[in-house]
């Protein structure tokens, strides 16, 4: 919906361009991709989520671990680079903001304001990482029983709705 | 207690009296409420006070529980010495008849004469106490006869507190106008029961007022006592006080009775104070009957559900984060890091701390693990699995890492040779404890050697996690009434855990917990391994061993608030500084604690 909601303003803005016959140059902003990467930096996690929907253009661009990196640390001063390289080996920095970040601020009631801590991500950093060791099989091992059969689950607290 | 007697026709008879006509029936049993004909339908003799001596019946005791309460109120409105001639003059002649025994006093109570009641008074004095404990609603009097009626018996077991055995008084002779004076008294008060009760028969119930009004006499109804969960939920705290006393008295005959008569109250009950007290009461059970839960039970099933109880509550999770911030914070130069955790289980505390340590600024140390577990009886090398895992994450997030596993049946079988702890100039030694220490307390002399083995290992940070209670008194209901707060409360904190209750996890946890209750209550000596103690009791221990406390800091104050506050439940539970120590707790009660400790030597300590 919101797909076919964009598109047809896209036309609309071809067709106005274009009736104002060259006036103008036109403006059509998937041509102009940092401008795009720029306005998408900016925005919070759900818009973000939803500029994925767009278009491929746009898909491919919200998918960019990059943009949720920034996500997570706008606020907080720039973490150390072996951050980043921690991060992306554990799944990514979308990942761990739709995993763990998202869910602790907003039971931190954090999500709407623009601030956060670094101590939230932080102890998202931690979570995040303890699921995904969660998620590592015991392929190698042949009595890993104990081990597969436990689904990694460390993270479903998070999930529960908040005062049912 | 049990007690043989004759009646006596005339003194205590009140004519159709309901409990008055003792007519040979063996006390022993109970349940015989056929024998007692009477013209109020036959119930069966009301269990808990007929193990204590009393024998009243079902249909009775909301009757019983009136009048003992007209008696207190009398009591507490008399003079002085108003009523104290009841202790010396009142001949009663079968004190398992409890309600003819209240009749009496009232009837006393209507021919008052002047002689000093202290003892007696005093007893209600110190009633009120366990009243006042329970909110009663005055406007409620079915509730609050039935807490007198249960609070008053207790009392009366005691024989020497007054001489039931008195000189002969009024009550010998009783005027033929009382008889009937009490006898429609007791039809009125029946029926104001009667109409107040679920069934609403004849007139408006009016709170009990004083005898000697003789109310229209209505056909005389069933009453009906509507049964109070608030106050079975007391009543069920008391059965459980009781068979615990009864079990270190070694009374197993009371035991077992009041253990069934749990069972029934416990189904009245709904949510935590009924799983707390099935559990507690399955434990007695195995205590009384000596049927003791096998302790070889698979290592991996209590890691299952260990597992869950991980994932339902905070305790767990607050172990690992507290202890792991106070070993990032011991480990914060060192280039070669050593951890010996004393019960590895699946290992779920150690990726958060290599995690930490690979985003340390200065780079990751090397780490090396060393993890204790129990043999498994499969042979599995379940500790090689888990230490496997461990590298496979050391290895993404691009941490050094090493793993060796060790099996021992108990800490004290350890030595420190076989951990090939390197001197403290090139690695650094962390121990970690979570829930392990307590189970040392069982062998004599345990505790102290793995203290001793931990300071051989020179250790730059020692981490304990226990909980927060004292289940290892000298008596067994000093513990009992412990662990009964302790368990509530951690119930209570499940319940309070926003999990849908057939959840398999809820299940799960409290089955984990529930062990833990069995180990407390049902067993005794090398078997009971659950010998929680508290934080000051630890302290006094580690000092004495040659310890020094290392404070938390705020960071991990820090942490663990926050991991509270994501918890559904999370304005629940608390998270208390305490000299250093962090204690996370329910509402007021701390449950567990975690403390961090390093060699108190000469040597500069950090």
């Amino acid at each position: 919906m919101v797909q076919h909601h964009h598109r047809n303003r896209h036309r609309q803005d071809q067709e106005t361009v274009e009736e104002n016959k060259g006036k103008r140059p036109k403006l059509f902003i998937n041509d102009h991709v940092d401008i795009l990467v720029e306005i998408l930096k900016r925005l919070d996690g759900r818009s973000l989520g939803v500029a994925t929907c767009v278009c491929r253009l746009w898909c491919t661009i919200a998918r960019n671990d990059s943009l949720w990196e920034d996500l997570c640390f706008r606020h907080v001063s720039p973490p150390p680079s072996s951050v980043r390289s921690v991060v992306v080996a554990l799944g990514g920095y979308k990942r761990l903001y739709m995993a763990c970040v998202r869910p602790v601020l907003s039971r931190l009631g954090r999500v709407r304001r623009a601030s956060w801590t670094r101590d939230e991500v932080q102890l998202s950093l931690s979570l995040f990482c303890v699921d995904c060791y969660e998620r590592l099989g015991g392929s190698n091992s042949p009595n890993g029983r104990l081990v597969g059969e436990l689904s990694p689950s460390s993270l479903m607290f998070l999930c529960k709705p908040v005062n049912v | 207690m049990k007690r043989e007697h004759e009646e006596i026709c005339g003194a205590t008879s009140y004519g159709s009296g309901s409990g008055s006509k003792a007519e040979s029936s063996t006390i022993g049993n109970p349940n015989k409420g056929k024998l007692w004909e009477e013209e109020q339908d036959a119930g069966g003799m009301d269990e808990l006070l007929a193990v204590l001596g009393y024998k009243v019946r079902y249909s009775d005791m909301a009757d019983v529980a009136q009048k003992l309460e007209q008696l207190e109120m009398v009591m507490g409105t008399a003079q002085e010495d108003g009523i104290s001639h009841l202790s010396c003059d009142t001949i009663h002649y079968n004190p398992s008849d409890l309600s003819g025994w209240v009749q009496s006093m009232l009837t006393e109570l209507n021919n008052p004469a002047a002689v000093n009641l202290d003892p007696v008074l005093g007893n209600s004095n110190s009633n009120s106490s366990i009243l006042g404990q329970i909110n009663h609603d005055p406007s409620k009097p079915q509730r609050q006869q039935q807490l007198v009626s249960s609070n008053q018996s207790q009392v009366y077991n005691d024989d020497s507190e007054y001489d039931l055995r008195a000189i002969p008084g009024v009550a010998a002779n009783p005027p033929p106008k009382s008889e009937s004076d009490s006898e429609s008294t007791r039809k009125r008060m029946k029926t104001s029961i009667g109409s107040s009760g679920s069934t609403g028969y004849g007139s408006s119930s009016s709170s009990p007022q004083g005898i000697g009004v003789s109310g229209a006499v209505t056909e005389s109804t069933r009453p009906v006592v509507l049964i109070d969960s608030q106050e079975t939920g007391v009543r069920l705290v008391h059965t459980l006080m009781a068979c615990a006393e009864a079990v270190q008295q070694d009374n197993l005959k009371l035991a077992d009775a009041l253990v069934k008569h749990i069972g029934l109250l416990a189904a009245s009950q709904a949510g935590a104070m009924r799983k707390v007290a099935t559990y507690f009461a399955e434990a007695l059970a195995r205590r009384i009957y000596r049927i003791y839960p096998q302790d070889s039970l698979d290592p991996s099933y209590t890691d299952i559900l260990q597992m869950h109880f991980y994932e339902t509550c905070p305790y767990l999770k607050f172990a690992h984060f507290t202890a792991n911030q106070a070993i990032l914070e011991a480990f914060a130069t060192a280039n070669s890091v050593h951890v010996i955790d004393f019960g590895l289980k699946q290992g779920m505390q150690w990726p958060a701390l290599m995690q930490a340590l690979a985003l340390r600024p200065g780079g990751p140390p090397a780490f090396r693990l060393t993890g204790i577990g129990p043999p498994q009886p499969d042979n599995s090398d379940a500790l090689q699995q888990v230490g496997w895992k461990l590298a496979q994450l050391a290895d993404t997030i691009g941490v050094e890492f090493e793993f060796r596993g060790f099996f021992a049946t108990s800490l004290a079988d350890l030595e420190p040779e076989m951990l090939e702890i390197r001197p403290p100039e090139v690695e650094a030694v962390a121990v970690n404890s979570v829930f392990e220490l307590h189970r040392l307390l069982a062998r004599p002399g345990g505790i102290e050697k793995v203290l001793s083995s931990i300071k051989a290992m020179k250790p730059k940070i020692l981490t304990v996690v226990e909980q927060e209670a004292n289940h290892n008194g000298p008596f067994f209901v000093d513990r009992f009434t412990e662990a009964l707060h302790y368990y509530s409360s951690l119930f209570d904190s499940l319940e309070g855990s926003g999990v849908a209750p057939p959840s398999q996890d809820l299940v799960m946890s409290e089955l984990y917990l529930g062990r833990q209750i069995c180990n407390v209550v049902a067993c005794e000596g090398m078997d009971r391994i659950e010998r929680h103690e508290t934080l000051t009791q630890w302290r006094t221990r580690m000092e004495t061993a040659g310890f020094s406390p290392v404070h938390l800091g705020s960071n991990a104050y820090k942490q663990a608030s926050m991991l509270l506050a994501l918890f559904a439940g999370g304005d629940g539970y608390r998270v208390e500084e305490n000299n250093g120590c962090l204690m996370l707790g329910w509402h007021t009660r701390p449950l567990i604690a975690t403390s961090a400790w390093q060699l108190a030597t000469t040597e500069s300590g950090k």
